[in-house]
């Protein structure tokens, strides 16, 4: 869009012309030609960082034995996965991260639900839940460790207490957040609790929760790879600082993308189920699209 | 104008691409020209008992020593300042170290040593750099990694192997039936806080190896110092390598056996030099190994524990109890490499899956006797 001022002419009024810009003449070309830009600037920095990074190993600017080039990184993760030696660290994280999200999901929607509801519940656990809520969940491994033993038990606790609350936070805040007459117009049409839950809180709760989890799905993945360090003899945090300790620098950095890859898979699986479940929300498309 | 900024992403990319496809890195043992051409001279209080054959595995052997206070100090012209890494400062094996800084052995030589502690893998690629001079701790899978990656590192002195009494290693708990003769370990669990790819792997091969099992036979269970000892007592894990003083627990207790330990006779750690030291001041580096050498003369020769003062000032420089201290046998300190043990070890971290595939490095690449000869006059 451009604005123009005409020259000014003493006897005649001064008038503001506005010529219509790309996006008024030609909306959908405009709209095509900014989304193309947007995917190619997606590609196109990473590609070029990573680039950037080949040459300088192959250069000698950084020692390639240190930090791998990513064609070495790249070809090292392929063998690994071709002779099935990554696998089993792969489902090891996958199997820990969706048990303990899944139990943590749960457990979060429903308190946050009746606290959200219940005034009285939420006055008994709030105060408790907040304190609980600031100790890093680190902290707590030692404690699951000596509940559960050595074993999953203490991996899927721990990213299960993460996850729970996000959601927790995300769920109570949201269902406080419904309007009144909502509820107002629910008891008036003589709702049942269920149908209170289904019709009302439901519908109008999920797109926030769903925000919940999706933050919760990458920290649930992030947590995972700190615990395995610590207390698992397999999985990609394990496989990460194993090969650390054991100066295997291409392992390393094969461990750290694939947890990457992981994390971006897991987030972008729960943005689209958030699409499925809640197709009347605001629609999320993605990074530097929305 | 968008046209152009595609262009210019393009011409990037392809300038970025066709350069990383050109030079790579150098690696430190190809730079390394030829072998270096030092001149050996005899030492004096340093005789034909100063050295012994690398190639003698006799438990019995008598470690090489000179006389106390040999080989003499040959201070460098300008004082070199030194920075060794070890794990810890209060295990007795770093105590020759300790020694010889506290007794100014390293200044006699012209060295400003720093200890600095840090584990190994912390260490090592700062080793590997030239970040700091040596390493005080062993050639373990993560070195051999380093090497076969390119890194000039090497063992160039040995540390101590244990005393005849000594119980450190794997203990069993016997189960019904069972002697210490017998005993069926593959399928069961070992409990050990010593990781993957750490030298106990090949001592822990070869006791399993004797009854039955192997490292790629058996369960590890990964626990803390503390944990150890209670969870082989409790049934936590069927075996377990204990380290000293902790054997002492379980040591003539019915129930439990001992199936051996570090071979004595081979010691499997001890000074790892990098490029710095190995190419870049090697008069540096032989004085480190003289001072260490003649520290080792003079204060650990023989059985050190039996002078109870002695004991005493150690227990106060390892900052550490007496009486722990008192408990356990004399280590026999030994500067020497035996033969062969690189390729053992090696043999072990693959059992363990701790090293990279491919051959076993050759001893040429992982070891250099030269240094610690030229110190006590030894001509190969």
């Amino acid at each position: 869009m451009t604005t123009i001022a005409p020259k000014k002419e003493p006897e005649r009024e001064s008038v503001l012309v506005r010529r219509p810009g790309p996006e008024e003449l030609h909306p959908s070309r405009t709209h095509r030609r900014r989304r193309a830009l947007q995917l190619a600037l997606a590609v196109a920095v990473p590609l070029v960082l990573l680039l950037w990074w080949q040459l300088a190993a192959a250069q000698g600017w950084i020692d390639d034995r240190v930090y791998p080039a990513p064609s070495t990184i790249l070809s090292d993760g392929w063998d690994r996965a071709a002779a099935g030696d990554l696998w089993p660290d792969v489902w090891a994280t996958l199997k820990r991260v969706l048990a303990g999200y899944a139990l943590g999901t749960a457990a979060g929607y429903l308190l946050g639900l009746l606290m959200g509801s219940l005034s009285l519940v939420r006055a008994a656990l709030e105060p408790l839940l907040d304190a609980l809520y600031v100790v890093p969940k680190l902290a707590l491994l030692p404690i699951f460790l000596n509940m559960f033993g050595l074993g999953e038990g203490p991996q899927i606790a721990l990213v299960a207490t993460t996850v729970f609350f996000f959601v927790w936070i995300s769920t109570m805040s949201a269902v406080i957040a419904i309007p009144s007459g909502h509820r107002d117009a629910g008891r008036v049409f003589g709702a049942s609790p269920w149908q209170m839950f289904r019709h009302v809180l439901l519908p109008a709760s999920l797109p926030s929760v769903l925000v919940g989890a999706r933050i919760a799905a990458g920290v649930a993945v992030l947590v995972i790879v700190a615990s395995e360090q610590i207390a698992a003899t397999n999985g990609l945090g394990h496989l990460i600082f194993d090969s650390r300790a054991l100066f295997q620098n291409d392992v390393m950095f094969v461990g750290i993308v694939c947890v990457a890859v992981l994390g971006v898979l897991f987030s972008e699986l729960i943005r689209l189920l958030g699409r499925l479940l809640t197709p009347w929300a605001p629609r999320d498309r993605g990074r530097g699209q929305s | 104008m968008k046209r152009r900024a595609y262009g210019a992403v393009v011409a990037v990319a392809a300038l970025l691409a066709s350069a990383a496809c050109s030079a790579s890195h150098t690696d430190d043992s190809a730079t390394q020209a030829g072998a270096r051409q030092r001149t050996v001279r005899p030492v004096e209080g340093c005789g034909a008992k100063s050295w012994t054959d690398p190639a003698n595995l006799s438990p019995t052997r008598a470690p090489a020593r000179c006389d106390s206070g040999a080989p003499a100090p040959k201070p460098l012209p300008k004082t070199r300042k030194l920075t060794i890494a070890t794990g810890t400062l209060s295990a007795e094996y770093v105590a020759p170290l300790e020694v010889a800084l506290d007794k100014g052995e390293f200044k006699k030589e012209g060295l400003d040593v720093t200890l600095k502690v840090l584990p190994t893998p912390d260490a090592l690629p700062l080793l590997a750099k030239g970040d700091i001079d040596a390493l005080w701790a062993a050639p373990e899978a993560a070195v051999m990694n380093g090497i076969r990656g390119g890194f000039d590192i090497k063992w160039v002195a040995g540390n101590f192997s244990p005393a005849a009494g000594s119980k450190s290693g794997l203990w069993v708990r016997l189960k019904k039936g069972e002697s210490a003769a017998s005993v069926p370990m593959a399928g069961r669990t070992l409990g050990t806080m010593i990781g993957k790819g750490s030298v106990i792997a090949y001592p822990m091969q070869k006791a399993l190896a004797s009854h039955g099992g192997g490292l790629d036979r058996i369960q590890y269970r990964q626990l803390g110092s503390a944990d150890v000892l209670t969870a082989l007592r409790n049934g936590g894990v069927d075996s377990a390598w204990l380290l000293d003083p902790v054997w002492r627990n379980v040591d003539g207790k019915p129930g439990y056996a001992f199936l051996g330990g570090q071979p004595q006779g081979e010691p499997l750690g001890g000074m790892l030099y990098g490029r710095s030291l190995l190419n870049g001041d090697v008069d540096a580096g032989v004085a480190l190994l003289r001072a260490y050498i003649r520290t080792v003369n003079t204060y650990f020769a023989s059985d050190y524990k039996a002078d109870a003062a002695f004991v005493t000032y150690l227990a106060k420089l390892l900052k550490t109890d007496g009486t722990i201290l008192k408990s356990t046998p004399s280590l026999r300190m030994d500067w020497e490499i035996r033969a062969g043990t690189t390729t053992r070890l090696q043999s072990a971290y693959a059992a363990q899956g701790a090293v990279q595939g491919g051959d076993p490095l050759p001893e040429a690449k992982t070891v250099d006797r030269s240094l610690y000869e030229e110190a006590v006059g030894h001509t190969p």
